[in-house]
C-alpha cells in the first residue's frame, strides 16, 4: 500500500519510498508503522495505532464496579494483574475499605507472577526478532510454567481475574505455595542459562547493542516509564516511589541501566524478573491468616468522589482515573495505560536505522498494541 | 427399429455413466485424496494479530503444545503463499476492511478459523462502539473455536477438525 509523500521530503522525492509496515506483517502485529525509506535506511516513521480499540472507556462506564473486572482485564492479557490491581486500588480506596492482609499478599505474588509471564513474552518475540530462535523456544516452554502456578491459584489460564475490589477472589491452595517456591527456585537458575544463550551471545551484541539508543534526557522528555526508562538510566518505580499494597514490606532492588539501547531493555526485563523472585518467596514464606476478601455485594455502592491510583505494571506505569458520582457504575473511567506512554518514542528511535532494526526496535519498546489502544 | 435404437443408445448412455463412475473411483478419487491430503498437513496461517487471543496461538506455537505436530506451520510468510486465516480475537472497526483486503488477496482454497468469543459473536465487547459482532459478516467461516480466550488444546482441536473438514473435500478446487 503506497501512499502520498508529504512536502517536506520534496527535494529528494524520486529517492524515499513510501511503505507500511503492518497490520499484516511478522514484525508489526495489530499495528502499523508508515514509513518513508531512503534505500535501507529510514528517513520517517509514524506509528498508526488504533487497530484493537474497543472502548474499553466508555463500556466501563456501563457496567457496575463488579462486572468491569473481566473486560478491564483483557486489554493486558499479558499481565492481567496489574491491571485489576490499579482499578481495585482505585475502587477500594473510593470506598474506604480496609482489606485484608493475606489479600494484599495475594495480591502482590499475583501481579509479580504476571510481572514475569508478561517479560518472558517480551524476551520470547525480542528472541524471535534477532533471529534467535533459541529463546522463543524456551521462553514460551518456561512461560507455561508460571501460567500453571497462577492457573492453580486463580484457576482460569490467562485471564486470572484474580483481583477485584476488596481483596482477591479466593484463597490460595496448600499446595500452590508449595509448588510456587519450588518455581521460584527452578527458574532462577534457568534464568542464568538465559544469560548464557541469550544475553552474552555475541549475535545478540551485534544486533541490538547501540541500537536505537534513548538517551536519560530524551526518556524524559518522552515521558517514559517502565522497563524503557530504567533501561535509560532512570529509576522510576511506582512500587519504590509510592508503596501501594504492601509492598514496602519486602526487600528489592530497581535494576536500572544506562546503555539505554535494545539490548539493555531486553536486559531489564530480566534483571525484574530476579526482583520479582525475591518477591514471591518472601510474600509465599511470610504469608498472613485471615479472610480474603470483604463481602461487597453483587452490586457494591461507591460513594461520590474522585481518585487516581497507580501501579507499576510489567511494562511501566498503569493508572486508573475513576470518577464516582455515587451509583453503581463509574461516572468516568480512564485508563493510562505505560505502552501509549512508550509509543511516543518510536518515531524518535528510528530515525536513520535499518530497515531490519525495525522489529528489534519496534518490540524493544516492550509495546502491546491491545493495551495501548484500550 | 426406433424403439431398439434408443434402447442402444440408453444401454451406450449407462455405460458411459458406468465407466465415468469407474474412472472417478479409480483416478479421481485418489487424486482428490492426494491433493486433500497434501493441504491438510501444510496448513500455512497468516499473520494477522487483531487481538489478545495472539497471545494464546503464540503459546499454542511454542515448545509446550507446538502445532506443528499437527502441521500447521508458524505464522511467518508472505500472504500469497498462505492457506488459512485464524483470526485471534476482536475485530474493530478500523481493521475489518483490511481483515476482508487479506482474504480477497488470499490464493484458493483457503479456510478461516474464527478464534475467541469475539470474533464468533462480539463476546465480552458485544456493545462496545468500535466492535465487529462476528466476523462472519464479511468472510466465511469453516471453524469455530470459543472461549475467551480459548486454551492452546482448543486451538489445536479447531485445527484437527478443519483437517477432518478438509479431507472430506469433495472437488479439486476447493469451495
Amino acid at each position: 500500500m503506497r501512499m502520498t509523500l508529504e512536502s517536506e521530503y520534496s527535494p529528494d522525492a524520486d529517492r524515499i519510498m513510501a511503505v507500511s509496515l503492518g497490520p499484516q506483517h511478522p514484525g508489526a502485529g495489530h499495528f502499523r508503522i508508515r514509513l518513508w525509506l531512503d534505500g535501507d535506511y529510514v528517513v520517517k516513521a509514524l506509528p498508526d495505532a488504533g487497530y484493537v480499540h474497543r472502548g474499553e472507556e466508555k463500556m466501563g462506564e456501563y457496567r457496575n464496579y463488579t462486572q468491569n473486572v473481566p473486560h478491564l482485564e483483557r486489554p493486558v492479557i499479558l499481565d492481567s494483574s496489574n491491571i485489576l490491581f490499579a482499578y481495585s486500588l482505585g475502587v477500594d480506596e473510593l470506598m474506604n475499605s480496609k482489606v485484608p492482609p493475606r489479600a494484599q499478599y495475594l495480591r502482590v505474588i499475583m501481579s509479580e507472577i504476571n510481572r514475569i509471564i508478561s517479560h518472558m513474552y517480551f524476551i520470547a518475540i525480542q528472541g524471535l526478532f534477532l533471529g534467535h530462535t533459541t529463546m522463543i523456544t524456551w521462553c514460551m516452554g518456561d512461560r507455561d510454567f508460571w501460567i500453571d502456578l497462577g492457573e492453580r491459584i486463580a484457576g482460569a489460564r490467562v485471564t486470572f481475574a484474580y483481583i477485584i475490589p476488596g481483596g482477591v477472589r479466593n484463597d490460595i491452595p496448600e499446595f500452590a505455595i508449595e509448588k510456587g517456591l519450588k518455581t521460584c527456585d527452578w527458574f532462577e537458575k534457568r534464568m542464568g542459562e538465559y544469560e548464557k544463550i541469550f544475553y552474552d551471545n555475541p549475535m545478540v551484541h551485534q544486533r541490538s547493542d547501540g541500537v536505537g539508543v534513548l538517551s536519560r534526557d530524551d526518556a524524559i522528555a518522552f515521558g517514559a516509564t517502565g522497563t524503557v526508562a530504567r533501561a535509560s538510566g532512570l529509576a522510576l518505580d511506582v512500587r519504590k516511589d509510592e508503596p501501594y499494597s504492601s509492598y514496602s514490606d519486602f526487600e528489592f532492588k530497581t535494576p536500572v541501566l544506562t546503555q539505554g539501547d535494545s539490548w539493555a531493555r531486553a536486559y531489564v526485563a530480566l534483571l525484574d524478573m530476579r526482583e520479582s523472585i525475591k518477591i514471591i518467596r518472601q510474600a509465599l514464606k511470610g504469608l498472613p491468616q485471615g479472610p480474603v476478601r470483604l463481602k461487597l455485594g453483587p452490586q457494591p455502592r461507591v460513594p461520590a468522589g474522585e481518585v487516581y491510583s497507580r501501579t507499576e505494571a510489567a511494562r511501566g506505569e498503569m493508572s486508573y482515573h475513576i470518577v464516582s458520582d455515587g451509583s453503581p457504575r463509574p461516572y468516568r473511567l480512564k485508563i493510562g495505560v505505560p505502552s501509549a506512554k512508550n509509543l511516543r518514542a518510536l518515531p524518535h528511535l528510528l530515525k536513520n536505522v535499518h530497515i531490519a532494526d525495525i522489529p528489534v526496535i519496534y518490540w524493544s519498546l516492550n509495546y502491546w498494541p491491545v493495551e495501548a489502544d484500550r | 427399429m426406433v424403439v431398439a435404437q434408443q434402447q442402444k443408445a440408453g444401454t451406450f448412455q449407462v455405460l458411459v455413466g458406468k465407466i465415468d463412475d469407474v474412472l472417478q473411483y479409480a483416478i479421481g478419487d485418489p487424486l482428490r485424496y492426494l491433493a486433500n491430503w497434501g493441504r491438510l498437513y501444510s496448513l500455512w496461517p497468516v499473520h494477522l494479530e487483531t487481538a489478545c487471543c495472539s497471545v494464546e496461538v503464540g503459546a499454542a506455537a511454542g515448545s509446550r503444545f507446538d502445532i506443528e505436530r499437527f502441521g500447521t506451520l508458524e505464522a511467518f510468510g508472505s500472504l500469497r503463499a498462505c492457506d488459512l486465516i485464524i483470526v485471534m480475537g476482536t475485530v474493530t472497526r478500523k481493521l475489518a476492511p483490511r481483515l476482508k483486503l487479506i482474504y480477497d488477496q488470499m490464493a484458493e482454497p483457503k479456510w478461516v478459523i474464527a478464534m475467541g468469543a469475539c470474533s464468533i459473536t462480539g463476546g465480552l465487547y458485544f456493545d462496545s462502539y468500535n466492535v465487529l459482532r462476528g466476523i462472519d459478516d464479511i468472510i466465511p467461516v469453516d471453524v469455530y473455536v470459543p472461549g475467551c480466550p480459548p486454551r492452546a488444546e482448543a486451538l489445536i482441536q479447531g485445527i484437527v477438525l478443519l483437517q477432518e473438514k478438509i479431507r472430506r473435500m469433495p472437488t479439486l478446487s476447493g469451495r
